[in-house]
């Protein structure tokens, strides 16, 4: 006996036989709708799919390569079944650049816990300001300490990120996904740059972006620079996630509005899919599912983690309670 | 091994059939949907398999116009789609092994004249199996199985997964080892000879 017989004797083991009802799906087959119905629902659901790809989270809903490696030891319980939570980070990594090596580490500029609830009608993308003051886990050989919650990244990457969100919201993170540099800014020309209002003129000597006031159409690396602009204003990170959300909305808007025409979905999804590692699984068949669970979702609302000025350094935040616990129980 | 009988005609002919007159691809459910019932029933319970090789069949009859002809048999074809499915239903399956972890292991205090020797050396390994198959990455997993459970051959999976036939017994032998390891690298059965 060996390794293969003891594995397929525990096949039969667990095997059972088909049941009479199985042939209520070969009805499904036969009652295939006509070719025509399949497509229409098909391009609907990919816009929809290609809309969230805009926020690259459907990439992740659909099991991309980025899944969690489950943070060690206890974790929260996942409570309504059929809903999702995706941890977006977009960090400052930019692979295969010259100016940033890999070996300075990346840090996680921005933070989207995106809920999506079982009827995948309502989204809500909770932006977590990068300068909280928060108790970081132990992760690793690193200790639990209080720090900025974008170091969790530097320090123990993805898996600590989750681990320490999971910790401080006690919201169980089902998948979660990085975007770079480089896949927002093909994101951004794959969709053929996308449209802003900018209110208060743009000179950044860092990005080199020079934005007048009024409705502006921004290309990838200009859209990345606006993202990433943090002298501006007050220089807060709370007026840069105002900016975050609103160029993300924007992004999703225009996704609606342009990935109707084949031709163009088609080139969005190549650049989304190259640039936003997926893996085998995402495939057209594997978007259309969920794409037709999410066809009439609506934009999704963004808000950001209540908070308050962190009393020890006023440059920093703190999460304001029991405001932000209140909101993360409903994601839970 | 499955084989088909001589007498019907290749699964590539229901196919190229079903372009033109779609009924033709229920032969291929009669032919198969029990088979494939069976595989998922494995790795995940009979709950959602019923569902399963529907949602396979499904997709399968949207991609017919893309099925290579080549090939007679289509049963790798469908491995292939109904793994994919499986893959999101990892939760389900990794619950399902740890349930076995679990489970008592019966007949372990019995007299050895009750024994069937195999049986218990099968059944006692059982918790060790389904752990090392719920650590397995997916990939390794996919491969150990449709081979163990799925009975294809080496060829018939590297067909199903889209990858080369190395990279099929490469990941086998991966799978293999870490379920030996786990087994604690002693045959079970000859140790209790010995």
């Amino acid at each position: 006996m060996d390794d293969m017989k003891l594995l397929r004797d525990l096949g039969a083991a667990l095997e059972h036989e088909p049941p009479a009802t199985l042939a209520r799906q070969r009805n499904r087959l036969t009652q295939a709708r006509p070719r025509r119905r399949r497509v229409g629902l098909l391009l609907t659901g990919l816009a929809a799919v290609a809309t969230a790809a805009a926020v690259a989270v459907p990439t992740l809903v659909l099991r991309g390569t980025q899944t969690v490696a489950p943070p060690a030891g206890a974790r929260p319980a996942k409570v309504a079944t059929g809903a999702l939570n995706v941890l977006v980070v977009g960090t400052d990594s930019r692979a295969g650049s010259e100016r940033f090596r890999a070996s300075r580490g990346a840090r996680t500029d921005t933070i989207l816990l995106v809920h999506l609830p079982a009827d995948r009608k309502e989204i809500t993308a909770v932006s977590i300001p990068r300068d909280s003051m928060v108790q970081i886990p132990r992760c690793g050989s690193v200790p639990a300490r209080m720090d900025m919650i974008n170091s969790a990244f530097d320090k123990g990457g993805l898996t600590c990120t989750v681990k320490t969100i999971e910790t401080l919201t006690d919201v169980r993170i089902d998948h979660m996904m990085e975007v770079d540099f480089n896949a927002f800014k093909e994101v951004v020309d794959a969709l053929g740059g996308v449209q802003i209002k900018v209110k208060q003129p743009v000179n950044d000597a860092k990005s080199q972006l020079r934005l007048p006031v009024g409705m502006r159409t921004l290309n990838g690396e200009q859209a990345l620079g606006y993202m990433r602009l943090r002298s501006l204003g007050d220089g807060s990170d709370i007026q840069r996630i105002k900016r975050q959300q609103a160029l993300l909305r924007a992004m999703l808007a225009k996704a609606k509005k342009t990935l109707t025409d084949p031709g163009r979905l088609r080139s969005f999804l190549a650049a989304a899919t190259k640039s936003i590692k997926t893996d085998k699984g995402f495939d057209l068949e594997t978007m259309a599912d969920l794409a037709v669970s999410m066809s009439d979702s609506r934009l999704p609302k963004f808000v950001t983690v209540p908070w308050k000025p962190y009393p020890p350094d006023p440059n920093r935040i703190a999460w304001k309670q029991p405001e932000a616990d209140q909101l993360f129980a409903r994601l839970r | 091994m499955i084989t088909q009988p001589a007498t019907r005609g290749a699964d590539a002919d229901l196919v190229s059939a079903s372009w033109t007159q779609p009924e033709a691809f229920a032969e291929l459910f009669d032919r198969y949907s029990a088979m494939l019932y069976r595989y998922v029933s494995k790795r995940l319970g009979p709950e959602p398999a019923e569902d399963l090789v529907g949602e396979t069949f499904l997709v399968a009859f949207s991609r017919r116009r893309s099925y290579d002809l080549a090939y007679a048999d289509a049963r790798p074809w469908l491995f292939g789609i109904l793994t994919k499915l499986i893959s999101r239903h990892r939760r389900t399956e990794a619950a399902r092994y740890r349930a076995l972890l679990r489970a008592p292991v019966e007949d372990s205090v019995d007299s050895p004249a009750d024994r069937v020797a195999a049986g218990v050396s099968a059944q006692a390994a059982r918790p060790e199996l389904a752990s090392a198959l719920a650590a397995l990455p997916a990939k390794d997993r996919d491969v150990l199985l449709l081979i163990a459970w799925g009975d294809l051959t080496y060829e018939e999976t590297a067909q199903a997964l889209g990858i080369p036939i190395g990279t099929v017994r490469s990941r086998l032998n991966r799978g293999r080892r870490k379920v030996r390891a786990a087994l604690g690298d002693t045959n079970p059965l000859l140790d209790e000879e010995a």
